[in-house]
């Protein structure tokens, strides 16, 4: 089955090469220049992830962010030219699963994406517990007794990745691998504001919380069973 | 005000340290115009006054004295003509009686008329007489007060009258000032006398002492006043001149949104808005300046932002185009690698240009790890050990200290230690590289050894340039963009640190990146100097052992 990805790029020379190389690795292409109508091209295109430009003309890519994170978990990688710190963080927080920062090359690209469209890497099938929650693999389900909390797909495979070895403490370094996919060192602010987002959701109390624990000066941890 | 009060206060704080006064005063002296201003008119205020006093303290005396002196003169002289006239008419016929009862009445008529109590008088001749009359003293004078020089001239010349000042012992035991006066009374048949009248000055001498009082009162008072007032009128002078020198000092400092009030329109407020239209000159400047720049940043933010989009299509198509030379005949397939590692060099250049830029506008914000530097180089030392091994060269990690994890940007201390890993390894003429890491109470530091060509003194102070190159025609292996150093002084700066270079012709170069622990500046000795000192002399048959002594690299031999 061919993934197809949304390019949201108002510079349609980018645009056009990112298709040439997503076609070449047999990825099916839609795209959008107006930030306007990316929201309908979404809604009309359903693709499998979405390539966005943080800088858009119509509606800047943040809010576009927001509000496909809204009505969906599709994954969602931005492509900014500013590291800085207040719009990468600012881009994750709306919701983005990853970022990859111009100039970049093709493998790059190839590999963020794949690394986001991939299937679970934990066996299907499978049961676990964390806390108070029961997440079903093959699912793709949380559940706190009869609710279903619904996560995006990199958000529950985050939880499910502390899940699998409850006793084991994660390092940020070490989720970025599993979960991210980097091999090197990467930025870390991924995975704390990754790890936010979770809690919001899946915490009764994010101040205190009790599903992801954190380990002072080391990284996170599954909760205990309850 | 503040130069003024804190002079004042540094003054007062001690004051109980008798020692310490001398220099406190000409503290004060020194720094504080109204100490200045008021010791001076006091000091000179009172001596005028003191001048002004005892002179008049002087004439009023001489004037009490003259005139009393004058008054009894002619009370003894009326009294000593009166009784002369009285003995010339007196018929005493060798009447020893006669004699004394008439020397008697002359007495009591004396007294009377001279109006003392105090008179004396006593027989010039010595030659015994049977009908001269005694010799007497009364009212308390007696011959032991007066001194022989004024007897004897009273004696010598019968027509004069003589007078001299003398103490007239008081009843408490003490002397009062007085004054005696002589003259001769010639007595029928018993010759000449010389009599003598004593005056006290009490009651002038009193008088004397409450005009000195007074006189000493009113001058203190005066200097009190004087004093007093000088300090108020300081005060309306020196405060403003306080406030325009704290003013001046906040504007010096970069407070440029200080002014000085301005009252009335005398020479103050003229300084006072002179000196505001200077703030509002400089501050416009500033503004400008500061605007400008901005701009300028912004700029060259922008430019590198805007050229980062073509130039990932770019990068997109040459990667592509590169992947594919193997498809290409001999002469495109060249191009197309060219085209690719130029775009790579291109792609770098832009993103050393835009870190510098944000330096330049100052929106580096550190993201802090509590981290081992001693880890941290190690970990650069082996991921840039394939390139070591193309140079052939050696790299040795010395690391007595520093592997306590310290605050600080772990990517930017590793981008400095790859920078100056790289360029040791690149000018180290393929001769060993020692990195060695230290620490101490206040800093980390990192110090990376070459023994390669060195630079000279010039050279090695432009290194941190942007776009500077040591030797321009020295073969390029790393194609470094020339910012590597200029961004990893300002990487060290960001952490509060810093980064130095030794280098000398023929010994090789030495940069020690030091970073302060938190919250501690740098002070004292760094954990590494700099100048490695007499240690250098590049060697091939370097021990291997760790720590490496330094000390016997000199044994080597020069290239």
């Amino acid at each position: 089955m061919t993934s197809r990805i949304l390019v949201v790029d108002d510079d349609t020379a980018l645009a056009e090469m990112i298709g040439i190389v997503l076609r070449t690795e047999g990825f099916e292409t839609a795209f959008c220049a107006d930030g306007a109508a990316a929201l309908d091209v979404w809604r009309a295109e359903r693709p499998d992830l979405i390539l966005l430009d943080l800088m858009l003309p119509g509606m800047d890519g943040i809010e576009i962010c927001t509000r496909v994170r809204a009505e969906s978990g599709v994954p969602i990688i931005m492509l900014t030219a500013r590291t800085d710190t207040a719009d990468v963080v600012r881009g994750l927080e709306s919701g983005a699963d990853d970022y990859i920062v111009k100039p970049f090359n093709p493998k790059e690209l190839v590999a963020r994406i794949r690394t986001r469209l991939r299937p679970s890497t934990q066996p299907a099938g499978e049961t676990l517990r964390i806390g108070d929650l029961t997440a079903d693999v093959a699912a793709h389900e949380v559940r706190r007794g009869d609710t279903v909390i619904a996560l995006t797909p990199l958000e529950f495979e985050l939880l499910v990745a502390l899940a699998a070895k409850p006793q084991q403490v994660f390092s940020r370094e070490m989720l970025l691998e599993q979960v991210w996919g980097y091999h090197y060192k990467a930025d870390t602010r991924l995975v704390n504001v990754h790890v936010q987002r979770l809690r919001a959701k899946v915490e009764i109390d994010p101040d205190n919380p009790k599903i992801v624990t954190t380990v002072r000066g080391v990284g996170y941890r599954a909760g205990a069973v309850v | 005000m503040s130069p003024t009060s804190t002079a004042t206060h540094a003054v007062v704080a001690d004051w109980r340290d008798v020692r310490a006064w001398p220099r406190r005063i000409a503290l004060a002296w020194r720094r504080s115009l109204r100490f200045r201003t008021l010791a001076l008119t006091l000091g000179l205020t009172a001596l005028t006054i003191l001048v002004a006093l005892v002179w008049m303290a002087l004439a009023i005396q001489n004037d009490l004295f003259e005139s009393r002196i004058q008054q009894v003169q002619s009370a003894a002289s009326r009294a000593t003509q009166s009784a002369q006239t009285t003995l010339d008419a007196a018929v005493v016929e060798s009447d020893t009686l006669a004699l004394q009862n008439l020397m008697d009445r002359v007495r009591t008529s004396m007294s009377r008329q001279a109006a003392t109590d105090m008179i004396a008088a006593f027989r010039i001749s010595d030659q015994p007489s049977s009908t001269a009359p005694q010799d007497f003293e009364a009212g308390g004078l007696t011959a032991d007060m007066l001194t022989s020089g004024l007897r004897q001239t009273v004696r010598r010349d019968a027509g004069t009258q003589w007078w001299q000042s003398i103490g007239i012992p008081a009843d408490d035991g003490g002397h009062a000032p007085g004054v005696v006066i002589g003259q001769q009374l010639i007595l029928p048949e018993a010759g000449a006398y010389e009599v003598y009248f004593a005056y006290e000055l009490g009651s002038e001498a009193q008088t004397l002492q409450f005009v000195q009082v007074t006189l000493w009162g009113v001058g203190i008072v005066l200097v009190v006043l004087i004093g007093a007032v000088s300090w108020f009128v300081l005060r309306s002078v020196t405060v403003p001149i306080a406030q325009a020198a704290e003013t001046s000092a906040k504007l010096a400092s970069g407070d440029l949104g200080v002014r000085l009030p301005v009252q009335g329109e005398d020479e103050f407020a003229t300084l006072g808005r002179s000196f505001n239209a200077m703030a509002d000159s400089i501050e416009a400047q500033i503004k400008e300046l500061a605007e400008l720049s901005l701009v300028q940043q912004r700029f060259v933010s922008d430019v590198s932002h805007e050229l980062r989009t073509p130039l990932t299509t770019i990068r997109l198509a040459s990667d592509m185009l590169n992947d594919q030379r193997a498809a290409f005949d001999p002469t495109t397939a060249r191009a197309a690698e060219l085209l690719h590692a130029q775009v790579q060099r291109f792609e770098t250049l832009l993103t050393d240009l835009l870190e510098i830029s944000r330096y330049d506008a100052g929106s580096v914000q550190l993201e802090n790890e509590a981290t081992s530097l001693a880890h941290l180089a190690e970990d650069v030392i082996a991921s840039m050990q394939q390139l070591a091994d193309q140079h052939g060269t050696d790299v040795r990690l010395v690391a007595p200290g520093g592997y306590s994890p310290v605050d600080m940007d772990p990517r930017r201390v590793r981008r400095i230690v790859r920078n100056l890993l790289g360029n040791a390894i690149e000018h180290g003429e393929g001769r060993p590289i020692v990195v060695t890491v230290d620490s101490n109470q206040e800093a980390v530091a990192l110090g990376v050894r070459d023994f390669g060509l060195g630079m000279s003194e010039a050279d090695a102070e432009r290194v941190f340039d942007r776009f500077w190159r040591a030797d321009p025609s020295r073969k390029r292996t790393i194609g470094g963009t020339g910012l590597g150093l200029s961004i990893a002084l300002g990487d060290a700066r960001l952490h509060g640190g810093t980064l130095e270079v030794w280098s000398e012709l023929g010994r090789g170069t030495n940069f020690v990146l030091t970073l302060p622990r938190q919250g501690a500046g740098l002070r004292g000795t760094p954990p590494i100097p700099a100048d490695p000192g007499d240690d250098g002399i590049p060697s091939d048959d370097l021990g291997m052992t760790q720590p490496l002594d330094l000390s016997d690299l000199a044994q080597g031999g020069r290239p």
